[in-house]
């Protein structure tokens, strides 16, 4: 059976897993599989089902039906076996205790643990090791919950939106650490709402919408299909719509008074097309679309294709 | 697990404003109560005085007030915070959670009970044998895990503004109906009946088989041990299921 050496290869295995809360459809009919060494994105915008996707990964949260596999085994016995780090989003910490007694515990939990003070490095905490946990800012705050993410020799580390918080030196310092696991094999699975932070860092991003898995795939295939960029210019006397709508490479079009406004997979060829007609466009502005644009793009390109 | 137990112990000792009061409202109270009562009457159809009755009351009182109060509110704090789901995903077995949360309260009723037995003592002239002392002591500590059982459990039925009111009617329900506060002979006899089975009243009865010169009876000490391990295994069980997000 094909299914069974499949389950016993991948790291993360969801098939047709479905939860809601009340009528919010949170995750619809999710199948996905996550390989062993892969750094994969989870990609979505607010609400689009990340963090519930992730709840049912680690078995925080039971699904309505379908099934959740990690390592072969359910989630709650993967972490008992000491395979998974989790960073959540909204993770709170033991308050009134200080940073390292509190990676201690963490060290101390996990049957494959690294040595305290390597963490505490690693997480670039070693510094405030000594300061009580509820006086910490929320950078730092953010760098201890992945101090406990990665207090063992996990196999998959999990993270819930891990840069939230932080300043810029402090999110490429992250990033960096992240790299670092990634290159030591592990399969590292991260929610972002940030397309930047998913082309930098991973190497399959998943699209996330409305619980449905929209796309699946490397950055750059991704952001081909995100990629559509808008075209806007002023055209003078008659609009021949005809014509324009012939231009090449159009996924979307729209007049309104003399502004002409198009979303091209190719705004380079289509500028050259436009040019070629003869026309003089005027104040011609080209931008990209910004991410959540391109979750409509993608969106409707998905529901066109299954209409 | 044992470092949860450590840690949740060195903080509880850490928060020496709710060790102080903790420590010391049951004597407070004890002197209130046992103030204005004769100190030679007998309680009805024992040996006792007043003032020995409500010292053995007032220390396991005390010590349910710190451990349901203390353990209730906390849990539901840490659930809310994040906390707990962020100890979930480690591999710390439920029973480790509950362990560490009657283990932190254990610290805090010993001094309860050791500080009213020493006022009673030394203001209300209380007298007993060595042995008794000793045996109320291990008594009224051990009995009193059975609360921070329970508290730990309401903790994780309840949540936000809820959990103070439900604590306080558990807490103020099981200590009169259970006898802590008077003696249940005064209780209608329908009432009585049920007093029995609670773990207030099994709680309280260990404390009085003792001042009477005798070993605790088995049936108490069975009650007792039964609601505990109901109570802790309920908690360990919700722990696992909880899904309350922050």
């Amino acid at each position: 059976m094909t299914t069974t050496t499949s389950t016993s290869t991948s790291v993360v295995s969801f098939a047709h897993v479905s939860k809601s809360y009340g009528d919010v459809h949170a995750v619809a009919d999710l199948s996905l599989e996550l390989h062993p060494g892969e750094t994969v994105a989870l990609l979505g915008p607010n609400g689009a089902g990340k963090s519930s996707t992730l709840d049912l990964l680690l078995g925080l949260r039971g699904a309505d039906s379908g099934a959740v596999r990690l390592f072969g085994t359910t989630p709650e016995q993967a972490i008992k076996d000491g395979r998974v780090g989790a960073m959540l989003q909204s993770g709170g910490l033991m308050e009134e205790v200080k940073v390292r007694e509190l990676v201690k515990l963490a060290c101390d939990l996990h049957p494959r643990p690294h040595p305290v003070e390597e963490v505490l490095d690693r997480a670039g905490i070693a510094q405030i090791a000594d300061r009580t946990v509820n006086k910490l800012s929320g950078g730092q705050e953010q760098r201890v919950r992945f101090a406990l993410a990665t207090a063992g020799a996990n196999d998959l580390i999990v993270l819930d939106e891990p840069t939230t918080g932080m300043d810029v030196t402090a999110r490429q310092a992250f990033w960096a650490t992240m790299r670092e696991q990634a290159q030591q094999g592990r399969t590292v699975l991260f929610a972002t709402h940030y397309l930047e932070e998913a082309d930098a860092i991973a190497d399959r991003v998943l699209v996330l919408h409305k619980g449905r898995l929209l796309a699946d795939g490397t950055a750059s295939e991704i952001k081909a299909k995100a990629g559509a960029r808008r075209i806007a210019f002023d055209l003078e006397g008659a609009i021949d719509e005809g014509v324009l709508r012939e231009l090449p490479f159009l996924t979307s079009f729209d007049v309104s008074g003399r502004t002409v406004r198009l979303q091209s997979t190719d705004a380079d060829a289509t500028v050259h097309a436009l040019y070629g007609l003869s026309l003089y466009p005027r104040n011609l502005e080209v931008a990209g679309l910004g991410l959540e644009q391109a979750f409509v793009a993608i969106t409707e390109a998905e529901e066109a294709r299954t209409a | 697990m044992n470092t949860l137990i450590k840690l949740e112990i060195t903080r509880t000792l850490r928060n020496k404003k709710f060790m102080f009061f903790s420590v010391i409202y049951p004597s407070a109270l004890y002197l209130l109560i046992s103030g204005s009562q004769n100190t030679t009457d007998k309680i009805g159809g024992t040996d006792l005085t007043f003032p020995a009755f409500f010292m053995v009351s007032m220390a396991s009182f005390g010590a349910i007030t710190a451990v349901l109060m203390g353990n209730s509110e906390k849990i539901a704090k840490e659930r809310e915070k994040g906390w707990v789901r962020q100890l979930r995903l480690t591999a710390l077995p439920g029973r480790g959670y509950v362990l560490a949360k009657i283990a932190s309260a254990a610290v805090v009723t010993l001094p309860c009970i050791v500080v009213v037995f020493l006022v009673a003592a030394t203001v209300k002239d209380v007298r007993f044998d060595a042995w008794q002392w000793l045996a109320l002591t291990g008594a009224i500590w051990a009995g009193s895990l059975c609360f921070a059982a329970l508290g730990v459990a309401i903790g994780y039925l309840a949540s936000g503004d809820a959990v103070r009111p439900i604590t306080m009617i558990i807490y103020f329900g099981l200590s009169i109906l259970g006898g802590l506060w008077m003696p249940t002979t005064t209780f209608a006899p329908w009432l009585q009946s049920l007093a029995k089975w609670l773990p207030t009243h099994a709680y309280a009865a260990l404390g009085q088989a003792i001042e009477a010169g005798n070993a605790p009876d088995a049936k108490d000490v069975a009650v007792l041990a039964a609601y505990f391990l109901l109570f802790a295994g309920g908690a360990a069980w919700l722990y696992r299921k909880d899904t309350l997000k922050a």
